[in-house]
């Protein structure tokens, strides 16, 4: 914990706040900014999911289904009962924390591949459930006339509007980790990952550590969710399947354990990746369809090439930079 | 009345009987050691003193307290803290880091306060800091503050793993081998600092090989043989003590 280095870090978020919060001014491209905002709704489930796995070890395949349990939750509260939609929102939050919460309970005994295997189950419980219940989440041919984000008459309706919302509660979701990460529970979260035994002694309830994280790592899914569902106004079981999840997983694992920055930087990139036909201008049809047909592809070799040659991934880079310029112990 | 009392204490594994009916007594502001052959049973005992172990039978008590069945992060919070024969240190994170996440009993600051950045949990940062600081000086590791665990060398690994313990501000400290892979001058730098946080007012109880530094710090040893107590007193007496020279030293019994 250098002087220079929180310094370096305000500035970069400084800088990154200025770049993503001018986008609104200048460009009033409807579909760029809707892109842009799915990056942000990404970034804040890498948030929940970086502290999660990145920080404290424990990893989750069923953040897709914590998403759609936000997305369902929110969506039918203000469709079939006209929940006021901040306290729709809140309820998809709730009750994905609550999911993570009765799901962390038993599986969190299990390790590595086991807690792998147990998410990922829930992943495809939650697929099926939300084709089945068809009351609520309107089977395969799911939700729509979704409403827009409102607070009593005032209406959030335009791109940029929800570009902004969107983006403000990523920042935030990256404001409240970073400070996490580096007072009690962060640290505990990081012993924890480094040697259970030595988090133990050091009177960290590891059992129950693992649950709380695993609570908010899910609230945050859940919250992207239901911001999710008002931004596009409609929603169907697939956009919450295991690919999904696999790809969040990516994310983290690209973008570093022990990091913010790296699965921010992931998440932008491969959230992108998906949309990169349509953000290249003058890229030819076939093109545009290749790389379309390859994208979850792209992602899974990316990730692969992550895993054999940099395991630390991004932040590996971040942190070798900073260590040259010769500060050490940093969170990157 | 003692600080910690262990009676009849019975652990199994299988068919082999790990601790055996072990008691002895450890008194407050003293230091005592464990002594006994790999396998004895001393890290066993150790386990069982800290909620890492279950015993089979017989009863921990820990300031009329007992201690059995709870929990290991319990146990801390109880005021037991412990090392590891083997350093069980957070690696990646730095000493200061690691000295701070053994304070975890006695900071407040939750999930809430902690992503908030609080007031209070700014105030209680810059308490653990210093108080975090003060206890590398201690154990006098405080040039490698800033450094990861896993860069620092083996000797000052050890010393970082026992300031941890201290952070939980520990009645009781329990060392296992502390010396293991130290050299004379680290050994003697370590005989120091026990003494200095004995003199904080910790009680300790030593689990070591190096005779030496048992003799020399201990005020009394308790030896253990096939996880039975075979002995218990003074240096001096343990040293002319006939079950222990045929039992833990053997036909070598000159090197005491």
């Amino acid at each position: 914990m250098g002087t220079v280095a929180p310094r370096i870090r305000f500035v970069l978020f400084a800088a990154a706040s200025v770049v993503i919060a001018s986008v609104p001014f200048l460009t009033d491209d409807r579909y760029l900014l809707k892109i842009l905002t799915f990056v942000g709704l990404n970034a804040i489930v890498v948030a929940g999911l970086a502290l999660l796995l990145g920080f404290a070890g424990q990893i989750s395949m069923g953040h897709a289904a914590f998403f759609g349990l936000g997305a369902y939750t929110s969506a039918y509260l203000t469709t079939a009962h006209e929940v006021p939609w901040l306290l729709a929102v809140a309820a998809g939050t709730l009750l994905a924390a609550t999911g993570g919460l009765l799901l962390a309970l038993p599986s969190l005994r299990l390790k590595g591949h086991y807690l792998a295997m147990a998410t990922l189950g829930f992943n495809e419980i939650m697929s099926v459930l939300f084709v089945e219940m068809r009351g609520i989440t309107g089977g395969n041919d799911g939700l729509s006339g979704i409403p827009f984000p409102s607070i009593g008459s005032f209406v959030i309706d335009s791109p940029a509007a929800i570009y902004i919302l969107v983006w403000a509660v990523a920042a935030l979701a990256f404001v409240g980790a970073a400070n996490l990460v580096r007072t009690r529970p962060g640290r505990a979260m990081r012993a924890l990952h480094g040697s259970e035994l030595g988090a133990l002694a050091s009177g960290v309830n590891t059992v129950g550590l693992k649950v709380q994280v695993f609570a908010v790592s899910a609230a945050l899914a859940g919250l992207a969710g239901a911001l999710y569902a008002h931004s596009v106004g409609f929603i169907s079981p697939s956009q919450f399947s295991l690919e999904f999840s696999i790809l969040l997983v990516a994310m983290v694992v690209v973008g570093g354990t022990g990091s913010l920055t790296g699965p921010f930087i992931a998440a932008v990139a491969l959230t992108l990746l998906q949309y990169v036909h349509a953000l290249i201008p003058g890229l030819s049809k076939d093109a545009a369809a290749l790389i379309q047909d390859w994208e979850v592809d792209i992602s899974g070799l990316i990730m692969i090439l992550t895993v054999i040659f940099v395991p630390g991934g991004l932040a590996a880079f971040l942190k070798r930079r900073r260590s040259g310029a010769g500060e050490e112990g940093e969170i990157a | 009345m003692s600080l910690l009392a262990i009676r009849d204490l019975t652990r199994r594994f299988g068919g082999l009987v790990a601790v055996d009916g072990v008691s002895f007594d450890v008194h407050e502001g003293t230091i005592k050691a464990v002594i006994g052959p790999n396998g004895a049973g001393k890290s066993t005992l150790f386990n069982l003193m800290t909620g890492f172990d279950r015993p089979d039978a017989g009863a921990v008590s820990f300031d009329g307290r007992d201690i059995v069945g709870m929990r290991p992060h319990k146990v801390v919070a109880a005021g037991i803290s412990r090392t590891f024969q083997n350093t069980q240190l957070f690696e990646e994170l730095t000493a200061l880091e690691n000295v701070l996440v053994g304070m975890h009993t006695r900071l407040r600051t939750g999930l809430v306060g902690g992503a908030l950045r609080m007031p209070w949990t700014v105030a209680e940062e810059r308490r653990a800091l210093e108080r975090a600081s003060y206890l590398l000086r201690l154990v006098g590791a405080e040039q490698y503050a800033q450094t990861h665990a896993a860069d620092i060398p083996h000797g000052m690994r050890r010393l970082l793993e026992i300031a941890r313990a201290l952070a939980a501000e520990p009645r009781l400290l329990l060392l296992d081998e502390p010396a293991a892979g130290l050299n004379n001058f680290e050994t003697q730098s370590l005989s120091k600092t026990l003494y200095k946080i004995r003199d904080e007012g910790v009680t300790l109880v030593v689990v070591e090989h190096d005779m030496g530094l048992v003799m020399e710090v201990s005020e009394e040893i308790v030896v253990i043989d096939q996880g039975r107590k075979i002995a218990e007193g003074p240096p001096l007496l343990i040293q002319k003590d006939a079950a222990v020279i045929e039992a833990y030293l053997g036909e070598e019994g000159a090197y005491v």
